[in-house]
């Protein structure tokens, strides 16, 4: 008893009703294989590296499964390879069983549902918050620009009143000098 | 006074992983030149074990189209 997992590309230009077919038929095919199917899921749409039948895109399908005998697996092999919607197709050994995605995957398209005005909304609430911050900013910014003014208008009252003192205080000094100057001329005399 | 060379190490034993998937095409393009090709062990500091199984990844993501075996410019 071996895990495997195909991946497989299906045309890319395939809608999903077709795509659904597609995958029912390699379902089909696995029931007459006597493979018993864990996750059968699509992929995604996604831009090949290289093209391939002159298709760019392809629609890539994750199919894991359980099998038995390993003679049908060739088997297997020449039907996916036979089949004209498919590009391209690749069977891996698994270590150990994988995890079954099936049942997660309505729930995730829930989630999608329920998220997708959720996400509009945190951005909404993004662009708000950041509209504050920006506003914060600003009045931060005028803030300090008025401490700035203020601080700027202090120091020059401040010098202002430092030179007046000083200019008061020169005098005093001069003053002081002057009468000391007297006594010395007095002590001399 | 030589250069001193900065210390390789194993990235998946660093981030303790034990197997490369095919399909994790972001962790696979980090082993690979722009061109495509697959890095050698010596520039990455992978150890020789990852290496392997980090080689069969990037030749199994090849052949299902999730990363070129050549990115030439005039392909694109």
């Amino acid at each position: 008893m071996r895990y495997y997992e195909s991946l497989y590309i299906v045309n890319p230009n395939y809608e999903q009703d077709r795509l659904d077919e597609v995958m029912k038929m390699v379902v089909d095919k696995m029931d007459e294989y006597g493979f018993s199917v864990i996750n059968h899921r699509v992929w995604g749409k996604k831009r090949l590296a290289y093209s391939i039948q002159k298709h760019k895109y392809g629609s890539f399908i994750l199919l894991q499964y359980e099998a038995e005998l390993a003679e049908n697996l060739d088997r297997f092999e020449r039907f996916m390879v036979l089949q004209k919607p498919i590009l391209r197709n690749q069977t891996v050994v698994l270590d150990a069983r994988p995890e079954v995605h099936v049942e997660e995957e309505p729930v995730s398209e829930e989630k999608k549902d329920n998220e997708d005005p959720s996400e509009d909304k945190p951005q909404e609430e993004a662009v708000a918050e950041s509209a504050e911050t920006t506003e914060e900013s600003v009045e931060d910014t005028a803030e300090t620009e008025e401490t700035e003014a203020t601080s700027d208008e202090a120091p020059s009252e401040e010098s202002q009143v430092d030179d007046s003192e000083t200019d008061e205080a020169e005098p005093a000094e001069e003053a002081e000098v002057e009468a000391t100057e007297e006594q010395t001329e007095e002590v001399q005399e | 006074m030589a250069f001193q060379s900065r210390k390789k190490f194993c990235y998946f034993k660093e981030n303790g992983i034990t197997d490369v998937d095919y399909k994790d095409v972001k962790l696979l393009r980090r082993f690979v030149t722009d061109q495509g090709k697959i890095m050698p062990r010596r520039v990455t500091g992978t150890s020789a074990k990852m290496h392997r199984k980090l080689v069969r990844a990037i030749k199994q993501a090849r052949n299902i189209a999730l990363m070129p075996y050549t990115n030439t410019s005039t392909e694109s």
